[in-house]
Parts: C-alpha cells; structure tokens; sequence
C-alpha cells in the first residue's frame, strides 16, 4: 500500500541529507506508528508521500500510484485519494464543521445529495453531529482534530496518514483521537501516525517504525521478531534508557519511560 | 533498518500494477462544470460575507479609485470642451474706415474668404454698427440724446463698418494677417488708427490653445495615470486579503482540491467588492455631479456633453461601465495575487 525504496532527500544548504536511503513497506490495513526525535525525517517523509516534496533519488509507489509518474497537474487528484491529519488540523477557519467535511467531497466533483447523506454520517462516526455548525474556532483541540480526521475520512480513503495528529492535545483526547484511528483502521483503512508520544506507541501495540538521522533504524512489525540490539533507539526518542526486560518475549509491546 | 524481503521494486508486475494505477488516477475526474461553479459562486459569496472587514475594505478603496477615475475622465472632458468652446468664440475684428459701403464690404468679404483658414465672415456696416449701439444702450438715458435726425446722421457717419473673422486653424493666422496687410482693398479701407489686434489675441490663443492641449493630453495621461494607481491599491488591498488566508489556500491545496477551485471564490469575492464599488461609484458621481453641475455652468464651464450623457438613457451604460471595471480590476488583482500562493510547490 505503501512503498518507499531507498528514498534520498537532501534540502539545500543542508549539510546532513533528511532522509538518506530510506526504504519501508507498508502493507494495506496495516497501523503503523513512524516515532522519532524532531529532525530525523517523519515529516519530510511524511512529505514525499503527500508529494509536497519531490525525492532527489529513489522510489515511491503509494496506492499503486508510482510518485515518479504523478505529474503537476495530476497532484491534486493524486492527494483525493489520501487522508491526511495535521498536528494543527488545518481545518478552514471561515466554514462550519460541516462545511469543513464536505469541501473534501466537494472538491471530489460529489453531487450535493451524496455530500448531505455522507457528511452526517462521517460527523456521527467521529462524535461531532450536534457541532456541525460550529466553525473551528468555537471547538476544543480535541474536537477540530476529529473534524480533520471526519474530512480525510470522508472520502473512503484507503491510505490515512497522520502527522503528529496528537501533539496539540492532551492525554485524554489524545487517546480519544487514537481510539478513532484504530476504529478507521478497523475498517480497512491504512495508517501510518507519526507520534512523538510514547504512551500511545506503547497502547496500542503496532508495528512501530523508528527513524533517525533520516534513517529507519528501527522496524518492529506486529508479527516481526523484536530485535534487542536495536532497543536503544527508544533511548533516542525519549532520552531515557529502555526497560529492557522481557522486550524479547513481548515484541509488540514497547516500553518507554 | 529492515526491509521487505519479498517485495522487489523492479519486479514487472509491480510496475505494471503502479502503471495501472497512475491511469485509474488520471481518468478520475473531479471536474463537474456546472457544480463546479454553483459551489464556487457559493463559497466566494459566503467568503465575502464571512470576511466582511477585508471585504468592506477592498471595496471602499476600489469605490474611491473608481470615482477618481471618473471624476479624471470627465474633468478631461469639460477642459477639453470648455476650451473648445472658447477657441470658437475667438474672432479677428477688423475695422475699416467709416463710410465704407455695403459694396466694398461684399468685396472685401469676397477677398478674405478665398483663404482656405477662414471659417466664417461676418460684416457688420456702420448702419447696423448704430443700431447695436442703440439696442445695447436701449435703457441708458444719455440714448435720448441721440435720437434726433441730424444726431443720428453724425453717429453713422462716425460709426465704424467692422469685419468679424472666424478661421479654423487658430494657430496660423499668417495668411489672413498678410491679406489685410498687404491687399489693396484692405489697405485702402481698414482704419489704420484701429489695426485688428492680432498680437494681444495671439496671447490669448496661445492661452486657450495650450489649455486645451493640456486638458486633451494631460487628462488622458492623468486618467491612466489614475487608473494604474487604482488597480495597483485595488492589488495590494486584495493581495493583503488574499495574504492573510494563505494558510487557507496551502490547506485547500493539501486536501487535494484543484487550482481552478481553490481560486474560484477568491474571484468571487473579488467581483463582488467589484459590483458593489461600481454601482456606489457611479451612484455617488452621478449625484455629485448633478449637485455640481449648475455652478460648474456658473462658471462658464462647458459640461453640456457630460449632462446629455447622464440625463440620457445612456445613464445605464454608465453604471454597466463602472460594474465592468470594477469586476475586472478585482478579478485581475486576485487572480494576479492568488497565483502567487496557487504556484507554490506544495
């Protein structure tokens, strides 16, 4: 669903590439969390799969769309078939909840009795029916991240991506939030947060995929073999040292004070 | 790091599959012309009123632009007709002696007017030279004085026949001049102690001349003048508009929506403050006018041809002029401002 193979981006002036050979697949259904200190290339890779910004090398084949071949003007309809969350929402600040879901289907060329049968139900899904009206700045953090999830949603994506959609909020709307991308996920969708929140990584037990210095060092996947020697990694996220017991027995469960 | 072991990226099938689904992609077509623009005309209205403070602002400096144009235009048009109209009431009065007949007068006339400058030639004899005299001193008292028979004779005798000469070229009078200066007819009968006074009305000309050459050209240069400045604050008041929701236009952008649709209501908005500043334009110069009108007139100010356009039904064209250029200065300056945000690479 996603592929990335060896995907180099260096910006210029910078003496350090943000992402160097970076390869990762991600296959359809899969919830995967893409953790890492700032600067190791979550959002520039994050970047490249929305095509905000063009690899100097490698490839990317998102949806069985080669990115290569996506030219200028096909980006936006490349984009309709994504559903991207922001750490800060970008919602439209003069359109109601409402009008907030439905510019998504609208901008899909759906006819109006389509959007007015949809809209509501993606509202229900996400808990915010009764607020539809409301324009984002009358809604708590919490509540314009799930109206920004209701929008990439809206349109039946089969790829999700999130960026830092949690770390606006605070520890019980965050669960809420991821609560909600594990219910999406349930429905078929794939996922892929990145997060700087170790709680979460931990709850939720998913593949988890550690960058660094704009590598990936770091692939557990839910069925994969937990690898103690790459355990320090955490230590990069978070300062802090691993627990290391019983990590080789519990693979899907991270661990991090 | 770790990699997909059974996944090659240069296997056939998976570019064949990446192929396939880059044409699914390029087939799906979003573009629905008619719900398109319904939805673009409902969000550029919407904005415009959800943004009413930028919207209030661009229109009230495209209302002001718009009227100064206008009052330019039509300043241009009042000097340039006002001067006209005094270059037509210019004439060359040459006086000849008295008791020169109405046969020498006929063939004088018939001598001035073979030059090709010459307009018009009125003659006025020394008999009807008395008469306007009396007509215009009709309610002076001393006229009784001159009422009687041999009074009468005298005044005649000592009135003098005039010449009034209208030409067409203001600005070369040397060929009449050198008519009455050197033919003999002219020279037998003009009065020598009233030479017609080419040199004091030259200046005058000159005067009037460089007026309406100045009222022609310079309001022309003026009114462009005018209408750069206009669309240039019109620009920069739409382009601050348009710059304090770039944040708008990148998120549009992100969600996947197209460029013609991202740009639509911003147009709109944008025509809108167009309409609204063109019919408050031409409804505050229309009124302004008219309360101005008559002491312009007071002035000996030529504004026939403004007043017949106004009072005509050509009134309506008036007001589609103003709306027109209203909407295309806003369309031109949001279009030209939003591109600027539209072509970034995001």
């Amino acid at each position: 669903m996603i592929l990335l193979d060896s995907v180099t981006k260096k910006y210029p002036g910078d003496a350090k590439p943000a992402l160097e050979e970076v390869s990762l697949h991600i296959e359809p259904n899969e919830f995967v969390f893409l953790v890492g200190k700032s600067g190791a290339g979550k959002s520039t890779l994050m970047k490249m799969i929305t095509k905000e910004e063009i690899p100097d090398s490698g490839k990317i084949i998102i949806g069985g769309i080669d990115l290569d071949y996506v030219k200028k003007r096909h980006i936006p309809s490349y984009r309709r078939r994504l559903g991207v969350v922001f750490q800060d929402f970008k919602l439209l600040p003069r359109r109601t909840v409402y009008e907030n879901v439905a510019f998504a289907l609208e901008i899909a060329g759906m006819s109006g009795k389509e959007i007015r049968k949809t809209v509501p139900k993606v509202l229900e899904l996400v808990d915010l029916l009764d607020q539809q009206k409301k324009f984002p700045d009358q809604l708590s953090g919490g509540q314009q991240q799930r109206v920004s999830i209701a929008r990439s949603i809206a349109r039946q994506p089969k790829i999700l991506i999130a960026d830092e959609p949690t770390a606006n909020l605070d520890k019980l709307t965050t669960e809420e939030i991821i609560a909600l991308l594990k219910k999406i996920n349930d429905f078929g969708t794939t996922i892929l947060v990145t997060t700087h929140n170790e709680g979460i990584v931990n709850n939720l037990q998913k593949r988890v995929v550690t960058m660094k210095d704009g590598r990936i060092v770091d692939d557990q996947k839910d069925n994969g073999i937990y690898k103690l020697d790459e355990k320090p990694q955490a230590k990069v996220m978070t300062g802090r040292a691993i627990q290391t017991p019983g990590h080789a027995l519990r693979p899907r469960k991270r661990v991090i004070q | 790091m770790k990699k997909d072991d059974s996944l090659d990226i240069n296997d056939k099938s998976l570019k064949k599959a990446a192929k396939r689904g880059l044409k699914t992609m390029r087939k799906t077509k979003a573009h629905h012309p008619v719900r398109n623009k319904s939805r673009i005309i409902k969000y550029g209205t919407s904005g415009f009123a959800r943004n009413i403070w930028l919207s209030t602002a661009a229109t009230i400096v495209m209302m002001i632009t718009l009227i100064i144009s206008f009052v330019t235009v039509v300043a241009s048009v009042i000097l340039t007709n006002t001067a006209d109209m005094m270059r037509d009431k210019i004439d060359i009065t040459i006086y000849f002696k008295p008791n020169t007949g109405e046969k020498e007068l006929q063939e004088l006339t018939d001598i001035i007017s073979e030059d090709s400058n010459i307009k018009s030639v009125v003659v006025s004899t020394s008999e009807e030279e008395y008469n306007k005299f009396l007509e215009e001193n009709a309610e002076s008292d001393d006229i009784i004085n001159v009422l009687d028979e041999e009074m009468r004779t005298l005044m005649v005798s000592k009135m003098q026949a005039t010449m009034r000469i209208k030409v067409y070229n203001i600005d070369n009078l040397d060929s009449v001049k050198s008519i009455v200066d050197t033919d003999e007819m002219f020279v037998a009968y003009v009065d020598e102690s009233m030479p017609p006074t080419y040199d004091v009305n030259q200046i005058e000309i000159a005067t009037i001349t460089s007026w309406a050459r100045i009222a022609r050209t310079g309001g022309l240069i003026l009114a462009g003048v005018f209408l750069v400045i206009s669309v240039l604050i019109i620009f920069s008041t739409i382009r601050m508009a348009i710059f304090s929701r770039r944040e708008e236009i990148y998120m549009m952008k992100l969600v996947g929506a197209d460029k013609h649709f991202i740009r639509g209501p911003f147009l709109v908005e944008a025509e809108i403050c167009g309409v609204i500043a063109g019919v408050l334009a031409s409804t505050v110069s229309y009124f302004g006018f008219m309360w101005l009108a008559p002491k312009l007139t007071g002035y000996g100010v030529d504004i026939n041809v403004i007043v017949d356009i106004l009072e005509s039904n050509k009134l309506i064209l008036v007001y589609l002029v103003f709306v027109g250029v209203g909407m295309i200065i806003g369309r031109v300056s949001a279009w030209l401002a939003i591109s600027k945000y539209l072509h970034k690479s995001t």
